[in-house]
């Protein structure tokens, strides 16, 4: 029975739902604030890292002289696959430390683990959304064409790569708070995901008889699809599909789900 | 009214299940009472207010709240250092519902006015003494109304002009409201307290009037 004053001295308790989304906004906007203003001009930080990195890579590709990636504008390309690339890896990073960083609020009843891993993926999503949106429109004022083809299978596409990065980040909060070694482990065995998800090289460039290897992580599916959305003549590797990256969204939510129930209780703890 | 049922508690230690520090607690706290929890050191009392405040959960048993009970003050806990003062209070108030601008301005005013932190209420808590920021959780906790306040030693930080206030407005509390609190102080819990719980191995004694809690507690001590 968990009950707060819902205004001044009336008595009616919220329904549970309503205090979830109570706990939400107040964490979001927490949440924000910390990320936003954690240390002078954060914010300006968090736009320019991957505005840098994605110039910086295209100057590689025109050192050799590439103006199309199997068929696609080097730009457009590498701005998708590395804004879509590090997005995924904030929500899981970021998601993996929540519980830690709001362990002093688990004070308040209303405020469960889970929900701080919640909000923090949404916040990087939606701060990943945002700076894709920036860059895309950057370049579309040099005048290259950075509207999606099929605007559907990009919403699509950019959801799966999301809800696939919510999965890993709630299992993986569990365990870095079970085990912490497990946490960094995870962290040094994630990096060489930014190769294997084709962030900067067409997966398609890969021999087929290695490629279905390549394809077991999800975000390689996410990432060609969500370029051939915008593509209208894209190579994309054929063995990407919606099936294999929304059955391992499920999979991966489910089982995040399922360890934050079993371990609510350890996970609380100080 | 709380209702405490056949509550076990023991917490795991790395090295497996510790020792049960709660065996079997039943106690009905009625609501407008104000009550003291004493007992020795370790005999868990923090680990009840920590069940009835919902912070914790039972390894076995129920707690039930029938009311709108406070978090712990005093917990250390509820406060996130990387934020100022102002932000902290906003968060509760967004947690507890007053979100839209009027609501959360008024909370947030009677906040600041009850911490008096001057410009310290705008940097960041981590750079608060410890008799700041028992200023302000105590400010915190007082801005909402709630049927019972649970305070865990909440009293025994600041200095002497806080101590005035804080213990003017439990007076405040203890006349319109629930009080459960631990204190170590028998002047404060004198003061504040009717009735009494005497925490002795694992098991609750309640009694109705705090004097007799305090003497069954010290002459468990002299034996």
């Amino acid at each position: 029975m968990d009950s707060a004053p819902s205004s001044g001295g009336v008595s009616t308790p919220r329904s549970s739902l309503a205090v979830t989304f109570a706990v939400w906004n107040a964490l979001f906007l927490r949440e924000a604030v910390a990320r936003l203003s954690a240390t002078r001009g954060a914010w300006v930080l968090i736009v320019l890292e991957p505005v840098l990195h994605a110039s910086f890579m295209l100057l590689l590709y025109t050192v050799l002289r590439a103006r199309s990636v199997a068929g696609a504008d080097v730009a457009v390309w590498l701005v998708l696959g590395l804004t879509g690339y590090f997005t995924v890896q904030n929500v899981f990073q970021r998601a993996m430390g929540a519980v830690d960083a709001n362990k002093a609020l688990f004070a308040y009843r209303q405020v469960r683990p889970i929900d701080t891993v919640m909000v923090r993926a949404a916040l990087e999503a939606l701060l990943g959304l945002v700076i894709m949106l920036c860059l895309l429109g950057g370049l579309a004022l040099f005048g290259r064409s950075a509207l999606p083809d099929a605007p559907m299978e990009t919403i699509l596409s950019w959801t799966g790569l999301m809800l696939c990065a919510l999965g890993i980040g709630l299992i993986l909060s569990v365990l870095s708070d079970l085990i912490p070694e497990a946490g960094n482990l995870m962290v040094f065995l994630f990096r060489p995901l930014y190769f294997l998800s084709g962030a900067i090289f067409p997966l398609s460039a890969i021999p087929v008889q290695y490629r279905e290897w390549a394809f077991f992580n999800p975000f390689a599916h996410g990432l060609e699809l969500l370029r051939s959305s915008f593509f209208p003549v894209y190579h994309a590797a054929p063995e990407a599909n919606f099936e294999y990256l929304f059955s391992f969204a499920a999979t991966s939510i489910f089982l995040g789900l399922a360890l934050q129930v079993r371990f609510a209780q350890k996970l609380r703890a100080q | 009214m709380i209702i405490v049922d056949d509550v076990h508690k023991r917490y795991q230690t790395p090295h497996g299940a510790g020792r049960w520090i709660l065996k079997g607690v039943n106690i009905c706290i009625p609501s407008k009472v104000s009550v003291g929890l004493v007992g020795r050191n370790g005999a868990g009392k923090s680990t009840l207010l920590n069940l009835i405040g919902g912070v914790d959960t039972p390894t076995r048993g129920t707690v039930e709240r029938r009311s709108r009970v406070s978090w712990p003050m005093g917990y250390g806990g509820g406060l996130q250092g990387s934020l100022t003062g102002r932000q902290n209070a906003k968060f509760v108030s967004r947690l507890h519902g007053f979100d839209s601008l009027h609501a959360m301005a008024e909370k947030i005013a009677y906040i600041q006015d009850f911490a008096e932190l001057g410009s310290s209420f705008d940097e960041p808590v981590r750079t608060y003494s410890s008799g700041m920021r028992s200023r302000l959780q105590f400010g915190l906790s007082l801005a909402f109304d709630f049927d019972v306040y649970i305070s865990d030693e909440a009293t025994s930080a600041g200095d002497a002009s806080f101590k005035k206030k804080a213990s003017d407005a439990f007076k405040r509390i203890a006349d319109r409201s629930g009080l459960i609190m631990v204190s170590h102080s028998d002047g404060t819990l004198r003061e504040f307290c009717q009735a009494g719980i005497w925490l002795n191995e694992g098991q609750a004694h309640w009694f109705d009037n705090i004097e007799d809690a305090l003497k069954s507690y010290k002459d468990s001590i002299s034996k």
